[in-house]
């Protein structure tokens, strides 16, 4: 079991000494960063802001062991078989772009999605659509949200790659990532998964899931922003093309030709993100002490509790599985006819708390459905049920004047 | 509407600060919506609706439902708040600016007097009773049958003409005397100065200039000049009267003799008369081609009122 009063010690943002803390129910957007990740970034710029992998002095060699490190604690985090699969890019968008811009699709070749994909999974493939010819095939859900393997096992022959979201930042239903890639592979398609939204929550196997790529970002498992990292099976990336290329991707170059490094380095253009792929270290070493069943456990607690009360409320509609328990750490609601900013608004400025509104960057299932917009809570380890408490009688009194 | 009100508001903070500054660009994009006839569904009405509701949902539920519900309403009724109190702003730079007072006139500071007695009525006790002062107004101060013949003049021949009655005890006639002759100096006007004893015991000079104007014509307008620029308590002070009038060689003996005589004394009093019926009730009463002042304003206001800058 959590002890979220210990955790929220962590947060400087968090910590009563600082004065009001906000009630940040927006994790899912972007999660809070515990002071450890801040302050091992501050180090970094305050005591050896250097170049990794280049320079021959201390305070460089003193980059490139925090770079190596980092890639082994990530690499660890998600089993992956060694740390050269580990990418550091700079957010899962650019992870998917890599493989989209490197897989080498050609016309007709086929990419199969689901029907609630972020827009970082949707557009790479729309536009590869428009500009070389490529199909890109939807896979309808089922009416709550949930996946529908039937839909997906009729779709997927003849598919070159299925690039797919793990856990839905719209409805925060986890597609069975495993099945879904046995049948993939059974199939002879390759799978990108997007886990933005499931590895701050969800303890990721790789090796286990036997994904053949996975995109994530740091700064919503509270690690740093600018700062993500895609995985690939070691075989697979070794045949992908570089997406960018430039400093630091080639072994050598003259003026008519050029070496390319190996992986991981000829995917890491130009000089990386030092500081945040320090902070993205440190973070997974923060979330690694603890038990991610606790983590889930803990946001189902408060999920269940706020869906209970938002179901009592009849105007409130509740997008995706009615059981909480199918929408990890998400509730996201709407009300028909209802701008949903003006609840966001409102709630930030009676109780400062925080959650999102909008169409949560999936526009495409917001105008199939025709919903305007919602209201989307998103928890996470350091949230308490004070804080749900404090949500719904906030919100009930909105209801009231409405 | 709120997106109007907005754009105003937040177009004026936004001199000061860049955030609202975005604010302002957002509510433009919204009444640029609305006057081509669109949907402001930019998102800003509801933001800024959201942020007026949650101040007013932590005060009373009740207000903000009603606010919530009859949000149009509101909106239109600030709107046209706004629009009403922006002109009345506008007119009261206008009247601060034509007659140094944003109400308009007679709102400075002047020497209040009552010849007429009329503020020491005794009220009468019982259903029909009434305060027996009456708001005076400048309205009602006139120079239409006033003889201003006898009083000391400069004819120049001008269309203009500038009245000034004064008293040489009042701080606010003497606060108005230099500007009006500068205006007289400036715009070359006929000018007419008229002295009335408005405070404290100045009759003695009224008495006094009457005489020197009768017989120092010429060398009048110095003296004049010198009794209201001159320390007040000196001029005051009857005992330095024969040491004034022979700082300007003037025969003392003679105009003693003038100003105490009954003819001076029955002459002055019928200036007064004179004055009387102009229904002035302070000092100075300026007349600048008919138009009344009462009290000192600042000199652009005699400017205008000579330029005929002066809509209302």
């Amino acid at each position: 079991m959590l002890n979220t009063d210990k955790i929220r010690a962590d947060f400087n943002i968090l910590n009563p000494k600082n004065g009001s803390a906000p009630i940040y129910f927006d994790s899912a957007c972007m999660s809070l960063k515990p002071n450890k990740v801040i302050e091992a970034m501050n180090d970094y710029y305050f005591n050896y802001p250097a170049c990794a992998g280049r320079s021959s002095h201390k305070l460089g060699d003193k980059v490139t062991k925090k770079v190596k490190e980092t890639r082994q604690i990530i690499a660890k985090f998600i089993n992956a078989q060694n740390e050269n699969e580990i990418i550091f890019t700079r957010n899962t968008t650019e992870g998917i772009n890599l493989l989209a811009n490197s897989i080498g699709l050609q016309k007709g070749d086929i990419v199969l999605i689901s029907d609630k994909e972020h827009n970082s999974n949707l557009i790479p493939w729309l536009l590869l659509r428009d500009k070389i010819g490529i199909i890109v095939k939807i896979i309808p859900s089922n009416e709550d949200g949930s996946f529908n393997l039937n839909n997906f096992s009729e779709l997927i022959i003849g598919v070159k790659l299925v690039s797919i979201v793990h856990t839905s930042n719209l409805d925060g239903v986890t597609n069975p990532a495993k099945e879904i890639i046995k049948i993939a592979h059974q199939n002879k398609a390759l799978v990108l998964l997007d886990a933005a939204q499931s590895i701050p929550h969800k303890r990721i196997n790789v090796q286990d899931l036997d994904v053949d790529f996975l995109a994530f970002s740091g700064h919503k498992m509270l690690g740093p922003t600018g700062i993500g990292v895609f995985y690939g099976q070691y075989k697979l990336l070794e045949k992908l093309e570089p997406f960018m290329v430039g400093g630091d991707t080639v072994l050598s170059s003259t003026y008519e030709n050029y070496k390319f490094l190996p992986v991981p380095e000829k995917f890491e253009a130009g000089l990386q993100d030092y500081a945040g792929i320090i902070g993205l270290g440190e973070a997974v070493k923060y979330l690694s002490q603890f038990d991610f069943n606790d983590i889930a456990e803990h946001e189902l607690k408060l999920n269940t509790y706020i869906t209970e009360e938002l179901q009592k409320i009849p105007q409130i509609r509740i997008i995706g599985p009615e059981n909480a328990q199918n929408r990890s750490g998400i509730i996201n609601f709407y009300m028909d006819g209802m701008d949903m900013h003006k609840f966001a608004i409102m709630l930030d400025e009676m109780a400062n708390i925080s959650i999102r509104s909008g169409q949560h960057c999936v526009h495409s299932w917001f105008a199939n459905k025709k919903i305007f917009n919602s209201a989307r809570v998103s928890l996470y380890l350091y949230n308490t049920m004070e804080e749900a408490e404090a949500f719904i009688v906030n919100l009930k009194k909105i209801i009231k004047i409405l | 509407m709120l997106c109007i009100l907005a754009l105003i508001i937040f177009s004026i903070l936004g001199i000061f600060s860049a955030s609202q500054r975005a604010l302002a660009r957002e509510a433009l994009d919204c009444v640029f919506r609305r006057v081509t006839f669109r949907p402001c569904n930019t998102g800003f009405q509801e933001k800024i609706k959201g942020k007026i509701l949650s101040k007013l949902i932590n005060r009373s539920v009740f207000l903000a439902r009603i606010f919530n519900k009859h949000y149009e309403i509101f909106s239109w009724t600030l709107f046209i708040l706004m629009v009403g109190s922006t002109i009345w702003v506008l007119r009261g730079g206008y009247n601060f600016y034509i007659y140094g007072s944003c109400n308009g006139l007679n709102e400075s500071g002047f020497c209040a007097f009552d010849p007429s007695g009329e503020n020491n009525k005794v009220t009468t006790i019982g259903n029909n009773s009434a305060c027996g002062i009456t708001q005076k107004s400048e309205k009602n101060v006139t120079l239409s049958n006033v003889d201003l013949s006898s009083f000391p003049t400069q004819n120049i021949g001008s269309k203009d003409t500038v009245v000034f009655i004064g008293c040489y005890a009042c701080d606010y006639s003497r606060k108005a005397y230099p500007d009006i002759q500068k205006l007289i100096k400036e715009k070359k006007t006929n000018y007419v100065f008229a002295h009335y004893p408005a405070k404290g015991d100045t009759t003695f000079l009224g008495d006094i200039g009457y005489c020197v104007y009768k017989d120092y014509k010429d060398k009048y307008w110095n003296f004049n000049n010198y009794l209201f620029t001159a320390d007040k308590d000196f001029v005051l002070n009857k005992a330095n009267a024969d040491k004034i009038l022979r700082s300007f060689n003037f025969d003392v003996k003679k105009v003693n003799e003038c100003a105490n005589s009954a003819e001076t004394k029955n002459a002055v009093q019928n200036q007064v008369t004179e004055l009387n019926k102009t229904n002035l009730y302070g000092t100075p009463t300026i007349f600048i081609n008919s138009k009344p002042f009462v009290g000192p304003k600042p000199y652009r206001v005699y400017k205008s009122t000579l330029n005929k800058f002066i809509f209302f």
